[in-house]
């Protein structure tokens, strides 16, 4: 009896449960970024922050040592007399390999800025989705650094994606590769346009509406295109193109992008706040 | 109320881990699910009731960092938290490579569910194929961090349980 009461109550509670959750897909879906869990959704954003970007600083340098280990490795075959010399040249060279780094970034992201004429924040990376299924970062700055939803944010060496969601200390930014993404692109050397959509399948990016009889070469750099009210400023280099197929026969061809920004080693970004995008087409 | 606050400090570090040292060590490109993990380990030990609680709350966790209807994740958890604990009442073996198992074909079944409800809300835009082999690799990951974060989930869970002491 005891057993057959403790059964139903289970059930009662899982069915409860069940019933919970699929009340808040529901308004959750209908609400979107209006709805009453997108402020919940901005709270656990700004509270989790802090410890993302607690534990990213402490496990960066793991992360470091290892790329590290790589240029010193052969130092392990010295002998006893030297091994305290070699850490030390370890420890100063896993420092300098990620200063370097990060001055790289940064000398980057500055000629980009000077060049197109951009105007920004500069954030760090300090988490990642964690869902398998959404390709997106979180960085250290949000509304109280002035951050809007829908900015553009760059690197040195091309455009990363766009900011979804801001906290008061910190934004979620979707990546161009993630399959929701869809940027107007330029092809470089005909000018020609399309569509970039992160492609999860390939590991890259795919460029369609591509007029068939466009020509199109290897290694042809591929540029945002900023139409006038659009998502993102012109002349951002999204990637260049590494595969082309279609094309024949009427049907436009869909070109493979290799993207320009290596995303498994986001480090430093730029979100760019003079640019803004306007819902009018 | 204890129970509570140790649940809370395993999601929240899952998620912290999830989001910034395990996106840096991916296994074939997918991350592991460590709220998956914990569920079914918790699902294990104290049967479908409190599997399924600490499912809802962790899976509404994850859904709240992520820029998706949320909702899914908690729908997921809850019904993987449910069947691992009535799943653990038919299971006799006491071969210590049960929980492996386990969260490993859990892990499988828990993602390819998540991907077919992200798919019929217009949410996921991946091939079958893809989905897949995402789930494939999680639930290897997942299955290969059992034994060291099975221990530590347990120690968690039984440090908090209510222990009654009856007095003569």
């Amino acid at each position: 009896m005891v057993l057959y009461r403790r059964t139903r109550s289970t059930r009662l509670l899982v069915v409860s449960l069940v019933m919970l959750s699929l009340m808040t897909i529901t308004i959750d879906f209908r609400g979107g970024e209006q709805g009453p869990f997108a402020a919940v959704g901005r709270g656990a954003l700004a509270a989790v922050a802090p410890l993302q970007a607690a534990v990213s600083r402490v496990f960066r340098p793991v992360g470091d040592f290892f790329t590290g280990l790589v240029h010193v490795g052969s130092l392990k075959s010295e002998n006893d007399a030297l091994r305290e010399e070699v850490q030390k040249l370890r420890s100063e060279n896993i420092e300098s390999v990620s200063i370097q780094r990060e001055n790289a970034e940064l000398l980057a992201l500055v000629g980009l800025r000077d060049q197109l004429d951009l105007e920004g924040v500069p954030a760090i990376v300090i988490g990642e989705s964690v869902s398998n299924f959404e390709w997106t970062v979180t960085i250290d700055r949000g509304s109280s650094d002035g951050l809007e939803v829908d900015m553009p944010v760059v690197t040195g060496e091309g455009l990363v994606g766009h900011v979804v969601r801001v906290s008061g200390n910190a934004a979620t930014v979707e990546l161009i590769i993630d399959p929701e993404s869809a940027v107007a692109g330029r092809l470089v050397g005909s000018g020609e346009t399309g569509l970039v959509v992160g492609d999860t399948d390939l590991r890259d990016l795919t460029m369609e509406l591509v007029d068939d009889e466009t020509e199109v070469n290897p290694d042809e750099r591929v540029v945002t295109s900023g139409y006038q009210g659009g998502l993102y400023p012109p002349r951002i280099v999204i990637g260049s193109v590494s595969h082309v197929t279609g094309g024949s026969g009427g049907v436009s061809k869909i070109i493979t992008v290799r993207p320009a920004v290596d995303f498994s080693s986001l480090d430093i970004v730029l979100v760019v706040t003079n640019h803004r995008a306007t819902s009018e087409p | 109320m204890r129970r509570i606050l140790s649940w809370t400090v395993v999601v929240l570090t899952a998620l912290v881990l999830q989001s910034t040292v395990f996106s840096q060590i991916e296994l074939g490109g997918a991350k592991p699910e460590l709220v998956f993990l914990a569920t079914v380990v918790l699902a294990l030990m104290e049967g479908p009731s409190s599997g399924a609680l600490a499912g809802f709350v962790g899976g509404m966790a994850q859904d709240f960092l992520l820029n998706q209807p949320k909702g899914i994740t908690a729908l997921t958890l809850t019904l993987l938290g449910y069947g691992v604990g009535m799943l653990r009442q038919y299971i006799v073996t006491p071969s210590p490579l049960l929980p492996v198992v386990l969260v490993g074909a859990a892990t499988l079944a828990g993602v390819l569910f998540q991907g077919i409800v992200m798919f019929l809300l217009n949410q996921l835009d991946v091939s079958g194929l893809y989905l897949l082999r995402v789930a494939l690799l999680t639930a290897l990951y997942n299955a290969v961090l059992t034994p060291f974060l099975f221990p530590v989930i347990r120690r968690i869970a039984e440090s908090s349980r209510v222990t009654k002491v009856f007095r003569w």
